[in-house]
């Protein structure tokens, strides 16, 4: 790969005094949003409210969900006019476009730290962004794991009560639902994926930073859902439970619209970003497969998620406006609630894992100094993989009795997802086959994703088997093998990922030794924890229950134990990562011998990147084809 | 590096324009995914007809040239729009007919959401909707609405930008072909649940 080599030049830092761009923040944003939403509150209950005998009435339910779902959507506008998101779209609408001064002053360029808190349109600004929420909330998330295994780890625990268990349940899954479908596109897709295809940035730099403050705005309305009563639901939400639940659903189906919204939007950037930016020379043949990976998830994204916020839509509408999707008295039905979200809820499995593999095969032939296997039957199996899944949704729906007849169908669609994921163990096996790994950290994450993926995917088959699945449907069999595909493979692509590309993103190298005793917690807890999920979903021990029979105890104290060295090796990680930021060895420009274009710039990445853009001759992965 | 020579003027205006064509149209898919779902939805409970539900005898609906009556505005806008995109001299009255056109339809669907006749009112001053065909009209009328205020949103702004000096003419011709991808496409949506909503 031939590349010009870059600098590093001073240049004057913008002060475009007069405009309100230098003004705005996160402060701003924090105080008109609450402003908003406090105004808005204040407003529609006062119109809601009536008076009866000179007595003021209560809210009845519905009355109590409007003002809900409107305050927290005055919340998110305020915000983001607060933050300044709507600045550009509103001098765009009076014909005075931002001027280039304006612009790089919203790149954020000289202003250090600051520009972390600000509408910030540098894309690896955003993707420090990213970073940094995706381990926040898997910290969140992973502890409210913690809290529920703790329950869990002998029958009859009063560590919790049932229902602040039930909450748990549904907050910890949304949450890490959340944050897995972000954890690799968001921090890796920002910082790296632009400069791994020679762009100076995202196609759109507003709308990147669009998207991640409108993500921002959900995490106050999803923590609100647990002072609102809970989402005793679980992730899936499915109606007409939904629709019947404490007002801690309002929070969630907002959660949900808002995330939706930030996912149409990264996803268009980066899409359009690929398709339009890459460097001169490099044909669709000579991309890094991250990228392909990452765009061929966030391509499946666009169409997926909009059904899922329509399910979220008509769910508000039926709990505010009593209409009656989901209401069988009125015409409405449970099902339909199902095949939207499950339309969306399929294809979102491979935006979470596609990002986390295609990583891992970035980091494969790297570590084994050999070309990829087969770059054409991996990008066919990623696009298999996507294709094909979007017509497996009602797998999810054997046995609610919907229409027996497609069982079958639908049974051979999901079996045939396992053609393409074939392909995938196909080219990591073939770039390792007689390599020698150089076995640093990001290396052991290829391993542990083999191991996890295949019992993910095996599992996985007995799931899409009607007969099998009549009996293991709603057990703990499910979570453990979701758990295995999400967390074994996903996460550890994003753990790998993050151990490859944090010297680039940070500067300093992270702590190894501090990672390998992260690994080891991690892979072997994870192990334990989810075999032992196995054995009591098989015995028939149901998910989401707050208390179990003695016949499943041993297996749930083994999973206890597991899920306690998942914690320690993660809190190490989390450790590993902070320390290091600061105090960790200072990194190479390109420490793994890397052939990517992201190791031909210094750190800290210049704004633009490339002071000239690279010229791309030949493909990313020659290893051992000399130089 | 100035900030005269920042990223945006790095790359020619066609090169910019076609850029966030493709962005839109990419968005385009996303309100279409959204769009399919409100249809689905539409036949699914029909269909389904739970407890006579979808259409309660008794129950009252909009004529079956409602819908259409909404699409039209959409349809004039787009139409409207293109004539400007082909006939450069008439652009300027193109997009204020383009602009007037979507008013009008917010109001027409507007006044449509304030009047429908399959509201059921309660003593308590609450009110429901009767049967599985109002949901969804109400559903699609609203999809309509957020069309209209995001069309007249954007077809505001080129009536404002009309023939500003600082504006770069290249660049806004394309930005008029990306907007036209969206006008498109909002009057084929509008056509959609129009047909959608004559079949009861």
């Amino acid at each position: 790969m031939t590349t010009l080599v870059t600098e590093q030049h001073a240049r004057p830092v913008p002060n475009p005094k007069k405009s309100l761009i230098t003004k705005l923040n996160m402060g701003t944003g924090v105080i008109l949003g609450a402003l908003f939403a406090a105004i808005t509150y204040y407003l529609i209950r006062h119109s809601l409210q009536t008076i009866t005998d000179g007595a003021v009435d209560p809210l009845n339910p519905n009355q109590n969900d409007q003002l809900l779902i409107a305050t927290m959507m005055a919340w998110s506008i305020g915000f983001l006019i607060g933050i300044g998101a709507f600045i550009g779209p509103f001098r765009w609408l009076i014909g005075r476009d931002l001027t280039a001064e304006e612009q790089l002053y919203l790149a954020g360029d000289g202003q250090g730290i600051k520009r972390y808190f600000k509408y910030c349109t540098d894309h690896k600004v955003v993707g420090i962004q990213y970073l940094v929420g995706v381990m926040t909330m898997l910290g969140v998330g992973g502890t409210m794991a913690m809290m529920i295994r703790t329950n869990l780890a002998s029958p009859g625990s009063k560590f919790i009560t049932p229902v602040v268990y039930n909450s748990l349940v549904g907050l910890h899954g949304i949450t890490m639902i959340v944050a897995m479908i972000i954890v690799a596109t968001g921090p890796f897709g920002n910082y790296i994926m632009p400069i791994m295809i020679g762009a100076r940035d995202m196609a759109f730099p507003r709308l990147n930073a669009l998207s991640w403050w409108v993500l921002f705005t959900a995490i106050p309305v999803l923590c609100s859902a647990w002072f609102l009563g809970g989402i005793p639901t679980g992730w899936t939400a499915y109606a007409p439970l939904s629709v019947q639940a404490g007002a801690g659903m309002d929070a969630f189906l907002m959660t949900i619209i808002i995330f939706a919204i930030s996912t149409a939007v990264a996803g268009a950037n980066i899409t359009a970003t690929v398709v339009t930016m890459r460097a001169k020379g490099m044909k669709w043949n000579r991309v890094p497969i991250f990228v392909i990976g990452s765009t061929i998830s966030v391509a499946l994204a666009i169409p997926a998620f909009p059904t899922f916020m329509l399910s979220m839509i008509m769910t508000g509408m039926d709990r505010s406006f009593n209409t009656t999707f989901f209401d069988a008295h009125m015409g409405g039905s449970g099902w339909l609630y199902a095949h939207l979200f499950w339309i969306m809820g399929h294809p979102e499995v491979y935006v979470i894992l596609l990002p986390g593999v295609a990583a891992l095969m970035e980091i494969a032939p790297v570590f084994v100094r050999k070309p990829l296997f087969s770059f054409n039957a991996a990008v066919l199996g990623f696009a298999g993989i996507a294709g094909l899944s979007v017509l497996v949704w009602a797998h999810h729906m054997y046995i609610s009795g919907w229409a027996n007849n497609l069982n079958g169908p639908f049974m051979i669609t999901t079996e045939m997802i396992s053609i393409p994921t074939g392909l995938i163990f196909l080219v990591l096996i073939g770039t390792l086959w007689r390599g020698k790994p150089w076995m640093k950290l990001p290396m052991l994450s290829v391993f542990a994703f083999i191991w996890n993926f295949l019992i993910g995917g095996i599992t996985g088959i007995y799931l899409s088997d009607v007969p099998a699945d009549n009996y293991l449907h709603g057990s703990m069999f499910v979570t453990a093998h979701f758990h295995f595909t999400l967390m074994g493979a996903a996460l550890t692509g994003a753990i790998g990922g993050l151990a490859f590309w944090y010297p680039k993103m940070t500067g300093r190298m992270l702590n190894e030794r501090a990672g390998y005793i992260s690994f080891w917690f991690v892979q072997i807890g994870f192990n334990v924890l989810f075999f032992g999920m196995f054995v009591a979903g098989a015995e028939g021990q149901p998910r989401r229950v707050a208390d179990y029979a003695h016949q499943f105890a041993t297996s749930n104290l083994i999973s206890t134990a597991g899920a306690y060295s998942v914690g320690i090796g993660m809190i190490v990680l989390l450790w590993a990562v902070i320390h290091s930021w600061r105090h960790g060895k200072i990194a190479p420009m390109n420490p793994w011998g890397s052939k990517t274009l992201e190791w031909t710039v210094p750190y800290p990445v210049p704004l633009e990147n490339f002071d000239e853009l690279p010229v791309i001759t030949s493909d990313p992965y020659g290893y051992g084809k000399g130089k | 590096m100035t900030h005269t020579d920042f990223h945006i003027h790095h790359d020619a205006p066609e090169v910019v324009g076609r850029r966030e064509r493709l962005g839109v149209r990419l968005l385009i898919v996303a309100d279409g995914a959204f769009l399919f779902g409100m249809i689905f939805s539409y036949f699914y409970l029909r269909n389904l007809n739970t407890n006579n539900g979808w259409f309660p005898h008794g129950a009252h609906r909009f004529s079956a040239a409602s819908g259409w009556v909404v699409a039209l505005p959409f349809i004039v806008a787009a139409i409207s729009h293109r004539i400007g995109l082909v006939q450069r001299a008439l652009a300027r009255t193109t997009t204020v007919v383009t602009l007037l056109a979507l008013l009008v339809g917010l109001y027409l669907q507007w006044h449509q959401l304030a009047h429908m006749p399959f509201i059921i009112h309660d003593e308590g001053g609450g009110f429901s909707f009767n049967g599985g065909y109002a949901s969804s009209w109400v559903l699609l009328a609203g999809a309509n609405l957020f069309h209209y205020i995001l069309g007249g949103f954007i077809a505001l702004g080129l009536v404002l930008r009309h023939g500003r000096t600082q504006v770069d003419p290249t660049l806004e011709l394309w930005r008029g072909r990306t907007a036209g991808s969206w006008f498109t496409w909002i009057a084929v949506a509008a056509i959609a649940s129009a047909l959608v909503t004559s079949i009861v």
